[in-house]
């Protein structure tokens, strides 16, 4: 849920952006990171883990720990808690390690 | 604590494994890194470095002033092959195997 | 790119160096990695005070000392580099940055190096569990991002900083129904603070059984001396306290020393604030988990050290500029903190057969100049 009144911050901001996550357009507030946007429409877990495909969401929310990757228009394992939400930005959970192997990288 | 409690987040490695690696001899972050992958996901050990120590430090009963940290390489944080190669100027970049060339070699003050 | 002085780490520490240089003319480049300069100043709501009198700024929040520190910046001539990661480091010495793009090397006369700390996790069956995140965590989504993590919460660990993060969180209407506290009393120091907590209960002797949830946080169960207790929340926030940031400094080659007041393992320095590698200044948090006047006042001490090395002050208004520096951070810094940071100074020196200058044995007591 989104703050509306922060009890000491004034609000700066309430440019509106939209953007999808796994295909459902969303709505989030600009300078509001993918992470956060995410997480005020409700959606806390973001992808599973590498191996026992367990829940992840954000966990540092400072770029450190990883867990809050995502997949961002095609580009895989993206750090949702330091990057920005955009107008129209794909946003798909992630859930597998990126593949390197495939025919599309010549192997 | 629960033996199967995940420590290492990335590569899923538990209390267990950890301590596995340890009745196996590995004495050091770095030993049971090479047995178990702990450590070696994309955080590179970031979030477990302490954790991992602790358990160090329970098991083998040493301080943990006496219980050293991960080797760090680069590159220190997430980037992409991409962006490694777009503009650099050639291989005078420090050896990302330094550590092979120094093995046994640390940091301590 | 080419410049006198590189600085990692765009946070208070490294900002506050970047000024100090500015001024005596010499060439900065900031690179932080973040979208915003800040760093962790930027989500900090709650009143600083032990402030460096010379600044003027009072007892002041946190993002408005913040904006000061942002807007002088802005009117200097110091070169910011936003989304510009620290990612290694070249045969020359070079530091290599990455803006998402491309890598290359900045070549730099001197180097400050101010990551910042990170939040200690703390492990229990659950924790990787979406809701569960660390306290700064919360604090960057309500105070940053201005969204709430949840509405019911569970706080791990009673710090000063997990209980001002209860009562931020608690301001903002998400109720903190428990703190978990593993030791036998509640450790933060700050009596007032414990004040606007005391309706919220307090569990000490306590650990986190476990966190369950269908795909996120929804029940907590506790370990109490009076056997489980269970509480339906979803979020968990765990404050396990801070270290410094080390990877940095290893990529330079930097030694290490472990001095548990100042958060543990720490890039090793002298009183000039440089570490074993000459080129490569340290500076705030990095440098020891500490107070906010401190993390100013090393930022200082490191530009002041760096500028004297390169020539731009001389090195007789170094030492005297060192001096005002290191009394004043003697002034303000806790007394276990600075008999820490003065411990390793003392210890580094002798090492390194280096001579400490006459005011080291002025600031080792601590609070001499009164
Ligand atoms: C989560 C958290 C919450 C805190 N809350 C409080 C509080 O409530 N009250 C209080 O008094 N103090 C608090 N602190 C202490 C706080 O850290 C200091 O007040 C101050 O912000 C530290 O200043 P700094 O400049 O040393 O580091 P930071 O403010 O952490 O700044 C470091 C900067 O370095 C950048 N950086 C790191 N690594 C790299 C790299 N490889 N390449 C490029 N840039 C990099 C980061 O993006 C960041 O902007 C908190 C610290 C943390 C970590
Ligand atoms: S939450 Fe840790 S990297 Fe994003």
């Amino acid at each position: 849920m989104h703050i509306s009144e922060h009890p000491v911050l004034k609000e700066k901001s309430n440019e509106k952006v939209f953007f999808y996550f796994n295909n459902h357009r969303l709505e989030a507030k600009k300078g509001q990171t993918v992470a956060a946007a995410l997480m005020a429409n409700g959606i806390r877990k973001l992808g599973v883990s590498r191996k026992l495909s367990q829940p992840r969401g954000l966990y540092c929310s400072n770029g450190r720990c990883t867990s809050c990757f995502v997949t961002i228009n095609g580009l895989d394992h993206v750090i949702s808690c330091t990057t920005l939400v955009e107008n129209n930005m794909q946003v798909f959970s992630n859930n597998n390690d990126p593949e390197i192997r495939g025919e599309k990288y010549g192997n | 604590m629960d033996k199967s409690t995940i420590v290492c987040r990335c590569e899923e490695i538990n209390v267990d494994e950890i301590e596995t690696a340890m009745k196996n001899g590995a004495e050091t972050f770095d030993d049971i890194k090479r047995l178990t992958r702990c450590g070696m996901g994309p955080c590179q050990s970031k979030t477990c470095l302490n954790p991992v120590r602790e358990i160090i430090a329970e098991y083998t009963g040493k301080p943990l002033a006496d219980i050293r940290i991960s080797r760090m390489r680069m590159p220190l944080k997430l980037v992409r092959m991409s962006a490694l190669t777009n503009g650099s100027e050639g291989g005078n970049v420090a050896s990302v195997f330094g550590e092979s060339v120094e093995d046994g070699e640390t940091n301590d003050e | 790119m080419e410049t006198d002085l590189l600085i990692i780490g765009g946070g208070p520490a490294g900002l506050h160096a970047a000024l100090t240089a500015d001024r005596a003319g010499a060439r900065v480049v900031v690179a932080d990695e973040s979208f915003s300069l800040g760093g962790q100043l930027r989500q900090q709501t709650q009143w600083l005070s032990n402030l460096p009198g010379q600044y003027g700024y009072g007892k002041k929040r946190g993002t408005w000392v913040n904006e000061q520190l942002i807007n002088q910046v802005g009117a200097s001539n110091v070169q910011v580099l936003k989304k510009h990661t620290m990612i290694g480091s070249y045969l020359n010495g070079n530091i290599g940055v990455s803006d998402g793009d491309k890598t290359f090397e900045i070549q730099s006369r001197k180097n400050i190096i101010a990551p910042g700390a990170q939040e200690e996790a703390k492990v229990f069956p659950g924790w990787t569990l979406p809701g569960v995140m660390t306290a700064g965590a919360a604090q960057i989504l309500i105070n940053r991002e201005k969204v709430l993590p949840g509405k019911r919460a569970v706080m791990v660990g009673s710090n000063d900083f997990s209980l001002e993060v209860a009562r931020q969180l608690n301001s903002c209407g998400i109720t903190v129904e428990a703190i978990v506290e593993e030791k036998n009393q509640i450790i933060c120091s700050d009596g007032e603070l414990v004040k606007t907590l005391e309706n919220v209960p307090v569990y000490t002797n306590s650990t986190i059984e476990i966190v369950t949830g269908a795909g996120e946080v929804e029940h907590v169960v506790i370990q109490t001396p009076d056997g489980l207790k269970e509480v339906n929340v979803d979020l968990v926030c765990i404050a396990n306290g801070f270290s410094p940031i080390l990877e940095p400094f290893e990529i330079m080659n930097c030694h290490f020393v472990y001095q548990k007041e100042l958060g543990g393992w720490l890039a090793a320095y002298n009183i000039h604030l440089q570490t074993t590698n000459p080129s490569c200044y340290i500076a705030g948090n990095a440098a020891g988990i500490t107070d906010f006047g401190s993390i100013l006042l090393t930022g200082e001490i490191a530009a002041l050290s760096a500028l004297e090395a390169m020539g731009f002050i001389s090195s007789a208004e170094g030492t005297e500029q060192k001096s005002r520096c290191w009394r004043e951070l003697a002034n303000l810094e806790s007394e276990k903190v600075l008999q820490a940071r003065t411990e390793m100074l003392a210890d580094y020196h002798q090492k390194h057969e280096l001579d400490l200058p006459d005011y080291f044995m002025k600031i080792k007591g601590g609070k001499m100049y009164g």
